[in-house]
């Protein structure tokens, strides 16, 4: 029912902070936080979540870009295969080429990026959609990784190249201090600059947002590379959190960061979503994975209940925010 | 399109020229054996491999010469018409290709023949293994002399190129096509009808699956937990043969669970409003837990020997590619002609139009994914019938394989078009081009990276075309 415009009370404030799409979600994880707590005490400990934290970077690394595309009304498929890719070059580049190790993580960070570059590029000039030229390069850029790496593993990197995966910094793993920058600064960039608010309206209206002149093909393009720089960041942070490199690392990780980014809140046909509420997604999934692990449950059984809750947890918001829309 | 109520173009005696070479080449496949030597049945491989044993030079007396002659002659033809405008390009180019095929496998056949005696498949005569490429010839063949009789209401202008490869179906089979004659060259062996049959049988679940999700595609919905519901459903089928129910409600069970998953999607989809792709991102993995916990990693094994559905052969066809044909042929003309199937289309076009036009969003999401669960089903229990064992956990990114062949196959991800033929074919070329690879030698590290790139290749080949109609 239309009414006059006013000021919202603190009341109807708080509780519009609280039914909206991150705050459901915020208090579902805090539900099943205190139920995973009951159920094992060694879930509810610092160093178990550091510990998670550690394990959820590359996830959440991938997953800012992968937010921003998916506002836009796309999709990133070859993630998981930018991750291996990097991997692969930086190993490579280290063992068989003799690059200064500093050297092969630049490299391989670049070859990353050059990857999403390459991605965004036909999106934007080709105008392949997004998820079949992602899907394409799914297959294209672990094909490189293999026929690079050959099968062999690279492995016996000097000490401090596992300070970034391994080591901490002030008490925190030093990997999560990382992720904490990038949603700070990606999360702000989303919500408070041109370019964020750019890509809402591309995903609201893509036709309408060209026509009111904003160089949507450079954004795009911009959004692709970010997305091949952010998986070859993590790609690097995998090597160093395990030591070794493989052509096969990431497999599959481009739905988990799919499943965190659709949890959190973001429409997958684009137009809404938030940095915050993607985090809320990913560390949601992980402390489920590792909670009901403790718990005693197999992980294959983990798998079922992180699918039930996606689904649960968008069929929950669903049903809130058509309550609140009151259409 | 425009549609101008011309007169009918005058025929050019080339069309007919070509058709009738054609027609030489397969009647002398078919007919020439019983004349000459009716004891070996109805293939030229016998004759040829006994006029070869009588005499190096026997078989140009058996008249068999004018096959390699029409060959030649078909390819001439077709090369000259592409470039004298004559018949209609298309004939020509398709002319072409099956006179060049043809050509290829004479050429094999004297490179090739004197490997030793022939064996239960025709090893000795690489060329008495090339039944379905032969076949393949033939269908080109087919659609050359369709071509040429189909009244043509506009004078063919110009005889554009552009106009044969008007429909993805059509880039594919010329890449297919394609590749035949360049790997068929380079290794004769990768013709050989046992590789092309098992190509096709090994590979025609996913071409099924394939067809599934081109409907659902083409509804504007997506659906990526197949390859888990192939991998429960295949150990479901198992188990219960094992446990003794009769063979051919193990092949029935599998539909009826998989439409019931289906209509477990189709629901949450249509009523509660979840985007597909989020319900089965969510199923994707509930179903592989379920697969994983209940299967407990064993493998299903000790089957009867009557389960084995994939591995029938009647009349002398694998079974797999019985089921792929029909079945495609089924949806194709389903999508085409029925009520429900251009309802799809139309959902998949424009929502709103369609929901203005009184179609039920509702029922027809629930629809097609039913259909989808039941196709899903059938892929199964033509997977779990391949081998002797089923393996418990689900197909290795078969999804992607799905959904690549549907995307190939020239379904627009984003609803509203796609065949099921285009489908099919895409699934075939596209591993096609992987088993080439094993034939030509590529380092199998780099086989992914080629696979890709060819994907991307067949991509931009067809948003070329579309950019290309547009202007």
């Amino acid at each position: 029912m239309p009414s006059a415009p006013r000021n919202p009370t603190v009341v109807e404030k708080l509780r519009r902070h609280l039914i909206s799409q991150e705050g459901v979600l915020f208090m579902i994880m805090l539900v099943s936080v205190l139920f995973l707590a009951t159920r094992t005490d060694k879930f509810l400990t610092v160093d178990n979540l550091l510990q998670q934290g550690r394990f959820m970077t590359e996830v959440g690394l991938i997953a800012i870009p992968m937010t921003y595309i998916i506002i836009t009304g796309g999709i990133d498929l070859s993630v998981g295969s930018i991750l291996g890719l990097t991997a692969i070059v930086l190993g490579w580049s280290w063992q068989e080429l003799g690059f200064p190790l500093e050297l092969a993580i630049v490299t391989g960070i670049a070859s990353g990026t050059l990857a999403g570059f390459v991605n965004g590029l036909f999106i934007v000039r080709v105008g392949v959609p997004p998820l079949i030229m992602t899907l394409a390069t799914l297959a294209l850029f672990r094909g490189l990784a293999e026929g690079i790496s050959k099968a062999r593993s690279a492995r016996g990197y000097p000490e401090w190249f596992f300070e970034l995966g391994q080591g901490e910094f002030l008490g925190i793993p030093t990997q999560l201090w990382l992720l904490i920058v990038a949603v700070l600064v990606f999360g702000i960039v989303l919500a408070r600059t041109q370019l964020g608010r750019a890509l809402y309206a591309i995903g609201n209206n893509e036709t309408g947002a060209r026509f009111s002149g904003l160089t949507v093909n450079r954004y795009l393009l911009l959004i692709y590379t970010f997305s091949g720089f952010m998986s070859g960041v993590a790609g690097y942070i995998f090597v160093s959190r395990v030591s070794t490199t493989r052509s096969d690392m990431g497999t599959g990780i481009e739905l988990d960061v799919i499943a965190a980014v659709v949890l959190g809140g973001t429409s997958i046909f684009g137009g809404t979503g938030s940095v915050a509420g993607t985090m809320i997604g990913v560390v949601l999934i992980q402390l489920l994975k590792n909670g009901l692990a403790l718990s005693g449950v197999t992980s294959d059984a983990t798998i079922v209940v992180i699918g039930s809750v996606l689904i649960f947890a968008i069929l929950v918001n669903n049903f809130i925010q058509t309550r609140r829309g009151g259409d | 399109m425009k549609k101008d109520k011309a007169a009918p173009a005058p025929r050019h005696a080339l069309d007919f020229l070509g058709i009738a070479l054609a027609v030489v080449i397969i009647g002398a496949y078919f007919l020439l054996p019983f004349v000459i030597q009716p004891e070996h049945g109805p293939s030229t491989v016998a004759v040829l491999t006994e006029s070869k044993k009588a005499n190096e030079l026997g078989i140009f007396k058996t008249g068999l010469e004018v096959v390699p002659l029409a060959a030649l002659g078909m390819l001439l033809l077709g090369v000259w018409n592409v470039l004298v405008p004559g018949a209609a390009r298309a004939i020509s180019l398709l002319l072409a290709l099956a006179g060049l095929l043809a050509l290829v496998y004479y050429i094999n056949f004297f490179r090739y023949t004197p490997l030793g005696p022939p064996n239960e498949w025709g090893e000795g005569t690489l060329i008495g293994s090339l039944g379905i490429a032969f076949w393949i010839m033939l269908g080109a063949s087919a659609v050359a002399v369709l071509q040429a009789l189909i009244p043509r209401p506009v004078p063919a202008p110009r005889y554009r190129v552009a106009k044969l490869f008007g429909n993805q179906e059509s880039v594919i089979l010329f890449g297919l096509l394609l590749l035949m004659i360049v790997i068929g060259l380079a290794n004769p062996r990768y013709l050989q009808e046992r590789n092309i049959s098992d190509n096709l049988a090994g590979n025609a679940y996913i071409a099924v699956a394939a067809l599934g999700m081109t409907m659902v595609i083409v509804t504007g919905n997506i659906d990526i937990s197949v390859g888990s519901l192939v991998g429960l459903l295949a150990v479901i089928s198992g188990r219960l043969v094992v446990a003794g129910t009769p063979a051919p409600l193990a092949w029935l069970a599998p539909l009826v669970i998989g439409g019931g998953f289906g209509a477990m999607i189709g629901f949450l989809v249509a009523y509660l409003r979840i985007p597909s792709i989020v319900v089965t991102l969510g199923m994707l993995s509930i179903i592989k837990g379920i697969l994983i916990i209940w299967a407990q990693g064993e493998r299903v094994r000790d089957m009867p020997a009557d389960y084995f559905l994939s591995q029938m052969r009647p009349l002398g066809i694998p079974m797999p590619i019985i089921i792929m044909v029909v079945l495609t042929i089924g949806v194709a003309l389903w999508m085409r002609y029925s009520a429900t199937g251009r309802a799809f289309y139309a959902l998949g076009g424009n929502v709103e139009a369609a929901r203005l036009s009184g179609l039920s969003r509702r029922r027809l999401v629930m629809t097609v994914f039913i259909l989808n669960g039941v196709f899903v089903g059938v892929a199964s229990v033509m997977y779990s019938t391949q081998f002797n064992i089923i393996q418990a956990t689900p197909p290795p990114a078969l999804e992607l394989s799905v959904i690549t062949a549907s995307v190939v196959g020239g379904v627009s991800i984003l609803g509203g078009t796609g065949t099921a033929v285009g489908s099919t074919m895409a699934t075939l070329l596209l591993n096609f081009i992987r088993s080439a690879m094993v034939f030509i030698n590529v380092s199998p590290f780099w086989l992914k990276a080629v696979q890709g790139l060819l994907i991307l290749v067949t991509v931009l080949a067809d948003l070329l075309r579309r950019r290309r109609q547009r202007l």
